[in-house]
């Protein structure tokens, strides 16, 4: 099944573009026409303040940030007008908000629809409370050719119950979609590839809210207790025939997050499954290293195993690093330009592809360009469209993920599953990353051309 | 680079442990220094030094264990030191600015080249585990780096007012000799930012360190005098308590500066009040003493942060810190969930071997340390209701459990007495008003804490608060030099914040200087 591919340096470059800028053009012309607008969630009036005004963005994400904790409606509008009061300048919507909430009925009104729009917002990004009550979102994803991953969104775990039940939570997660997903219809292209099915029901996990005792620090001790919860999950993933993928948060975690998987995986109970996988971040400089690492590894695995998949993001943490990484007198682990952070994306992709059948390449990004590169490598190195996963998140890349569908790719939605509360720091996280100034989504927004959103970074 | 283009001021980064490859040589460096354990810290006087062991520091974790032999100063070592320092005082106030700030510099550099053993010695001699060690290291290189080019801006003098006719400036000039008297717990920051900041600006120093740390007090007289530093100008007196009594009554002393718990600042403030016969001088006293540091959650805090940041506040380095929370007012609608969390995390926590990578609480310093906390623990549990105890490990060595407490009466000595060890204890408050009387009834003012999301509850605190270093939403530990002075009010001290910009003002005389420029009706 393996599909003969040339070496790597025998592959065109210049074959790989002008495949890249056709895949690039079918894939804009496939947006669903309604729209070239990611981001209808929110108001595009809003959103280009919030973009445009650092002082305004701040605000409007603290509050976004502190909704879960508020206790009435009156707390919500306090919170709200507490932070845009120290906005230097309010835009004058805002400051209409501003003024109505000197009566107690104002403030209740404004609570209100304050509180409106975040849920509003927030279910734009979480399809669920749970992952049962998202199921009839999933099977409509499926309809539409587009399958799932479920993300179990949750407070931060800093106690060993908070650990059981998250690990509760996956478990149930696991048993709720391999049952629901059995009733399908069948879609091909969806469920199998070179390599052998494909499982319909697919599930993450995060290492950080599998154990309290992550420290950057001692990996291992983490890792341990992690570990303890993570095979069970495995087995269970086994039995049901779902797939398990393990996330990757903040470098902090990274050498217990990559130690645990690979560690456990290469135990003999696993030898043979389930289908499970892990995240490569672009992001990190020394991401080519891990590469190698990863590649390495899934080359010596059993033939018994379905291949590893590798679900290659730019990263979720990139503030967070740098802001660390600042504060500590470290190098930045990150690149700091965008340009070479697309231009690592896209080398990575090529290695991953290149690797073969070992690993299963799944690639999450909304930027049309590293999807069309990824595609176009595959083709121009001998691959099958079917090898190559394309993932999307819930609620910023619907129109990107219709259009792969409609082109025929396999193209999978992360869709977080959890409360409110619980996904309010996911949320905030999302919304931080699209409006900054350097987003691909906030430049497609805008309404950059398609040339030049696939331009060679 | 020259002396008037020196490069801003950057703290030392610390190790970046997360990465194997630097927490690989952390080991090597622990048997480097084991190897030539016990060290031998001799009295230092001028060129002279005399060794002995009246003073054995041990391994808080392994208490057989020797880690420094060390003589005591005598009271006639004592006078020595002090006239020693005199005469280093002459020559080292001579010296310009920015060769001193050189000096401070390059005591700086060594120190950094060994920041891997000093580390580790910190590890056996005081139990600090690796972060916390490698962060005190990194803390001492700062006050020198920080005090270099603080005491060049000094020199410069400040602008007056000047009219025709006159010139007028004024000058910054050393008090003389400075007895600097340090603790343990930052066996390595603490004596080296008050005799950094004492040298920077021309005085002397006679530098009596905590009996349980003599070992990094004598790397410490090492770099500096390696450094370039005259050995006249900073004497080690090794020893127990009298010895810095000796030192503070001395006519011959004219500052002191203290880093310690309430009891001995008092008594050193009461001592250094006294005039002797011939002495020409007040004595001033710097004194950073204890803290009872209170965080307030308030209704709507993010309990994810909240939680880790209060934990590692009260825990690490198992308390003992000035710093250190050891109460926790949540507000009544959160209580319930914030207590929940906090007891499972505390249960979490890793009461191990400060060597051991991973261990959230340490030994505590001594025997007697043990006992005192070990007390309150019991004291706690008599007069409240311990939510979560962190066990210690069934080995030798200083090990407390990690305790939180709640349902303590007011009166509770438990929430006033600064314990200085693994016990904190968390009291339900109407909201963050109420927080605040309990924060203004202490007689403590150093550090606090405030979780909160609302802009005007952290206005209210803010503006409220007595305590010298408010910390919002973040640990309450950790002050950096440059970024955070650090120093409280009240009774947890009488300095102004070491590494901020003013504290070298503690260790000079001002002088001021109006010259006649008027000759024969002319402004020549």
């Amino acid at each position: 099944m393996t599909t003969a591919r040339p070496a790597p340096d025998a592959v065109d470059p210049e074959a790989v573009e002008s495949e890249l800028q056709r895949v690039g053009r079918e894939l804009a012309a496939a947006f669903p026409s309604s729209s070239r607008q990611p981001l209808r969630a929110f108001d595009a009036r809003a959103m280009e303040l919030a973009t445009g005004d650092q002082e305004l963005r701040a605000a409007l994400f603290r509050f976004v940030d502190v909704v879960p904790a508020c206790r009435s409606l009156d707390d919500l509008a306090h919170h709200l007008t507490g932070f845009l009061g120290e906005v230097g300048e309010t835009p004058p919507p805002l400051a209409a908000a501003m003024r109505i909430s000197h009566t107690r009925a104002g403030r209740a009104a404004l609570g209100a629809a304050a509180a409106g729009g975040v849920r509003h917002l927030a279910h734009r990004f979480i399809v669920g409370e749970s992952p049962q009550s998202a199921l009839p979102t999933f099977r409509r994803l499926w309809n539409g050719g587009v399958a799932s991953s479920v993300d179990l969104l949750g407070e931060a775990t800093v106690t060993q119950s908070e650990a059981d039940r998250y690990a509760a939570r996956c478990n149930d997660a696991i048993a709720v979609l391999s049952r629901a997903t059995a009733g399908w219809p069948t879609r091909p292209r969806l469920e199998a590839d070179g390599s052998g099915p494909v499982p319909r029901a697919n599930v993450c996990a995060k290492v950080s809210a599998l154990t309290p005792l992550l420290a950057p620090e001692a990996p291992r001790r983490g890792q341990d207790d992690a570990a303890r919860r993570m095979r069970p999950l495995l087995r269970a993933a086994h039995e049901a025939g779902a797939h398990l993928h393990i996330d990757m948060e903040s470098l902090d975690s990274r050498e217990a997050v990559l130690d645990l998987v690979l560690e456990l995986l290469s135990e003999d109970e696993f030898a043979a499954g389930p289908s499970s996988g892990l995240v490569l971040q672009a992001y990190l400089r020394d991401s080519p290293d891990q590469t190698e690492r990863i590649v390495a590894w899934a080359r010596q695995r059993s033939a018994a195993a379905p291949p590893l998949t590798v679900r290659l993001v730019k990263g979720a943490y990139w503030d967070h690093e740098l802001v660390q990484a600042r504060q500590h007198g470290w190098e930045v682990p990150v690149f700091e330009d965008k340009a070479d952070c697309d231009r690592n994306f896209e080398a990575l992709s090529r290695r991953l592809l290149d690797a073969g059948s070992s690993l299963r390449v799944a690639i999450g990004s909304h930027n049309l360009r590293s999807v069309a590169h990824a595609i176009a490598y595959n083709r121009v190195s001998g691959g099958e469209d079917v090898d190559l996963e394309l993932q999307v998140l819930r609620g910023l890349g619907d129109d990107l993920a219709h259009a792969l569908a409609a082109r025929g790719f396999r193209v999978r939605a992360y869709c977080p599953v959890g409360d409110l509360v619980a996904g309010m720091a996911y949320l905030v996280r999302r919304l931080l990353e699209n409006t900054s100034n350097e987003s691909f989504l906030s430049a497609q927004a805008q309404g950059a051309s398609v040339q030049e959103l696939l331009a060679a970074p | 680079m020259t002396a008037t283009e020196q490069t801003p001021f950057a703290n030392e980064p610390v190790l970046e442990l997360r990465r194997a490859s630097v927490r690989a040589g952390l080991q090597e460096a622990l048997a480097t220094v084991e190897a030539r354990l016990p060290v031998e810290v001799p009295v230092r006087i001028g060129a002279d030094r005399r060794a002995g062991d009246a003073v054995i520091s041990t391994d808080p974790g392994a208490p057989e264990r020797v880690v420094a032999r060390a003589a005591a100063a005598t009271s006639d070592e004592v006078q020595a030191a002090v006239a020693e320092a005199s005469r280093g005082l002459a020559r080292w106030r001579a010296v310009a600015a920015v060769d001193r700030a050189r000096a401070l510099r390059a005591a700086a550099a060594w120190l950094r080249e060994r920041r891997l053993e000093l580390t580790a010695l910190e590890v056996r001699e005081c139990a600090k585990p690796w972060l916390e060690a490698d962060a005190d290291v990194c803390e001492a290189i700062d006050f020198l780096e920080y005090y270099a080019r603080g005491a060049i801006e000094l020199s410069r003098g400040r602008e007056l007012v000047q009219v025709s006719g006159e010139r007028n400036d004024m000058s910054y000039a050393p008090r003389g000799v400075v007895a600097v008297i340090s603790p343990w717990n930052f066996p390595l920051a603490i004596p080296c930012g008050m005799t950094s900041a004492a040298l920077a600006v021309g005085n002397a120093v006679v530098l009596k360190p905590a009996e349980q740390s003599p070992a990094l007090a004598g790397a410490l007289v090492t770099a500096l005098r390696a450094g370039g530093i005259p050995d006249a100008a900073i004497s080690l007196l090794p020893g127990e308590g009298e010895v810095g009594a000796a030192l503070v009554a001395h006519p011959g002393v004219h500052a002191i500066a203290f880093t310690g718990s309430l009891p001995v600042g008092r008594e050193i403030v009461r001592s250094a009040a006294v005039v002797a016969e011939g002495q020409h001088h007040f004595k001033s006293v710097v004194a950073e003493l204890g803290g009872k540091n209170c965080v307030i959650v308030a209704a709507d805090a993010d309990l994810d942060e909240a939680v880790p940041a209060i934990v590692g506040s009260a825990f690490a380095y198992a308390g003992q810190k000035c710093s250190a929370a050891s109460r926790v007012l949540v507000a009544e609608p959160i209580a319930d969930q914030l207590l929940e969390r906090l007891a499972g995390a505390v249960e979490v926590l890793v009461v191990d071997q400060a060597q051991t990578l991973g261990t959230d609480v340490p030994p505590v310093i001594e025997a007697a340390a043990r006992e005192r906390v070990l007390r309150y623990g019991e004291l706690a549990a008599r007069e409240g209701t311990v939510v979560a105890s962190a066990p210690p490990p069934d080995e030798p060595g200083w090990f407390c459990p990690a305790l939180v407490v709640a349902d303590l009466p007011e009166n509770s000595s438990v929430l006033s007495d600064e314990i200085f060890g693994p016990v904190l204890a968390v009291q339900r408050v109407r909201d963050v008003e109420h927080a605040c009387d309990v924060v203004d009834g202490l007689a403590f003012a150093l550090t606090g804490g405030l979780f909160a999301r609302d802009p005007e509850t952290v206005r209210r605190v803010r503006d409220r608060t007595p305590v010298g270093n408010l910390y919002v939403n973040r640990g309450i530990t950790g002050a950096m030099v440059g970024r955070q002075p650090f120093g409280g009010n009240r009774l947890s001290g009488t300095g102004l914040k070491a590494g901020g910009p003013d504290y070298l003002l503690q260790f000079v005389a001002q002088r001021a200087v109006s010259e006649n420029t008027m000759r024969h009706g002319l402004v020549v």
